[in-house]
């Protein structure tokens, strides 16, 4: 039932979405499993380019993974999160595939005007877009709100201005350990030379040379 | 050397010779109510295994479409507006009372589909011809199911699937209730629907002798396709295995 479900709603946005067969076609019969955590789902492409779920013996021939900290900044868009997916066997298929499903738009409205007609499936949409633009507005403005109390009125986050300069003094001070431990290496691999008997010492520096 | 050799007829075992006729038999006396029986046997379910089927196909407009087996024609029906004009839908089944409610349901559809009664074990067809084959609830009534996989990957395209939608092995824990509804209320709708308790006592046991998932995937890729694959649908009651003749 579910993988009918689940078929009937990807072929459903491929038809929607007729560009992403021409992307799509050149890897039919060929599969990738994205996994998140205990999750899993492996997605086969169809020889008309479209999409289907895979069958219960099926060997992907990508395997892409994504820590579930990671999914919440993908949902935002947060194009950094996506340096962290992981993509084993054909990458080239996965990249692929990923670039549909980002650009694949839902057209509800479409889908609605079938149900309720033309005129009330675009009341609809319009009221939900301006419902969902207005959620967004007012969390972003609470965000922004809180961050600037905590920041400001009652101190309990840094400024991102001040983790920078934290962040640029402590790269300061590695980089002057670094220099540091060199030196020091140098300066007691000349000793050694200079006192080979003194063996303990010896062994040591060669050891704090590296 | 004899050469007569026994297969099973739903439990019991008769001669390889004697087997297509009898499910011949038992397919002319059903044909008028099959599609009410499928219906009542699966609660309607057998719609949505065979929508399933010609989802997963990949038939696109302009291909060639071989439906085995098809019977009543409700596969060819849902791969002809899959195709369009410029594709080709081709129904075939053994049975002429079978084959005869699919060819005139088409017309009575204004469908142009071409229905031919044939053997699934030796196909009127070249090589290399069909972009799919499809057989739906026929395997399992096939004597020599090596040579009708072979046959049906012979008439394929390079590139081109074979799709088996057939009953299998039913998830473990459902078995017991599965037997049950098989071999007692099956055989009594069969009596009550179709005036026919034997013929429905026959698909019950056929289902039963089919082989499972695992086995038919084997079968298949011993056939010569590759990359087959199968989906379990309702827990197992139907498989739906696809492969590939590369």
């Amino acid at each position: 039932m579910f993988k009918n479900i689940f078929t009937q709603l990807l072929q459903h946005l491929i038809s929607q979405n007729s560009w992403a067969k021409a992307i799509l076609q050149p890897f039919s019969g060929k599969s990738v499993q994205i996994k998140s955590g205990l999750m899993s789902a492996s997605v086969v492409i169809l020889e008309n380019g479209s999409l289907a779920i895979a069958g219960e013996t099926n060997v992907a021939d990508a395997i892409v993974t994504i820590p579930p900290s990671l999914l919440i900044r993908l949902i935002a868009k947060d194009e950094s999160a996506k340096m962290q997916i992981s993509i084993d066997g054909d990458t080239y298929l996965a990249s692929e595939l990923a670039k549909v499903f980002a650009n694949m738009h839902w057209d509800y409205e479409d889908d609605l005007s079938k149900i309720v007609g033309d005129i009330p499936a675009n009341k609809i949409g319009s009221i939900t877009r301006e419902a969902v633009y207005s959620v967004k507005e007012t969390s972003i403005n609470l965000a922004e709100m809180l961050s600037e109390y905590w920041q400001e009125e009652n101190p309990m986050i840094a400024k991102k201005r001040h983790v920078e300069e934290f962040n640029a003094q402590v790269d300061t001070i590695r980089a002057d350990v670094a220099r540091f431990e060199k030196k020091l290496a140098q300066y007691l691999n000349k000793y050694a030379k200079k006192h080979p008997k003194n063996s303990v010492l010896n062994n040591s520096f060669v050891d704090n040379s590296h | 050397m004899s050469n007569q050799h026994n297969t099973h007829f739903g439990f019991k075992a008769v001669n390889e010779a004697d087997k297509a006729t009898k499910v011949g038999e038992v397919f002319h006396s059903v044909a008028s109510k099959y599609d009410l029986m499928n219906d009542v046997m699966s609660a309607g379910m057998h719609r949505g295994w065979k929508r399933f089927a010609v989802e997963i196909s990949g038939v696109s407009e302009g291909d060639k479409v071989l439906d085995i087996a098809g019977g009543s024609g409700d596969l060819s029906k849902l791969f002809a507006k899959k195709v369009g004009d410029e594709g080709q839908v081709t129904l075939t089944d053994i049975n002429s009372s079978m084959l005869g409610v699919g060819r005139d349901r088409m017309l009575n559809a204004g469908l142009n589909v071409p229905a031919l009664q044939c053997d699934a074990e030796k196909l009127p067809f070249p090589d290399n011809y069909f972009d799919c084959v499809i057989v739906a609830f026929g395997l399992r009534n096939m004597t020599h199911k090596d040579l009708a996989l072979a046959e049906m990957q012979r008439v394929l395209k390079v590139g081109g699937r074979l799709l088996v939608l057939e009953f299998s092995k039913v998830w473990q824990p459902l078995s017991k209730l599965y037997d049950v509804y098989s071999f007692k209320l099956l055989p009594f709708m069969g009596k009550i629907l179709a005036k026919d308790s034997e013929s429905y006592q026959y698909l019950a046991e056929s289902i039963r002798m089919h082989p499972d998932q695992e086995t038919l995937k084997k079968m298949m890729l011993d056939a010569g396709l590759s990359k087959v694959d199968y989906y379990n649908l309702s827990a197992g009651v139907v498989a739906l295995h696809k492969g590939y003749k590369t």
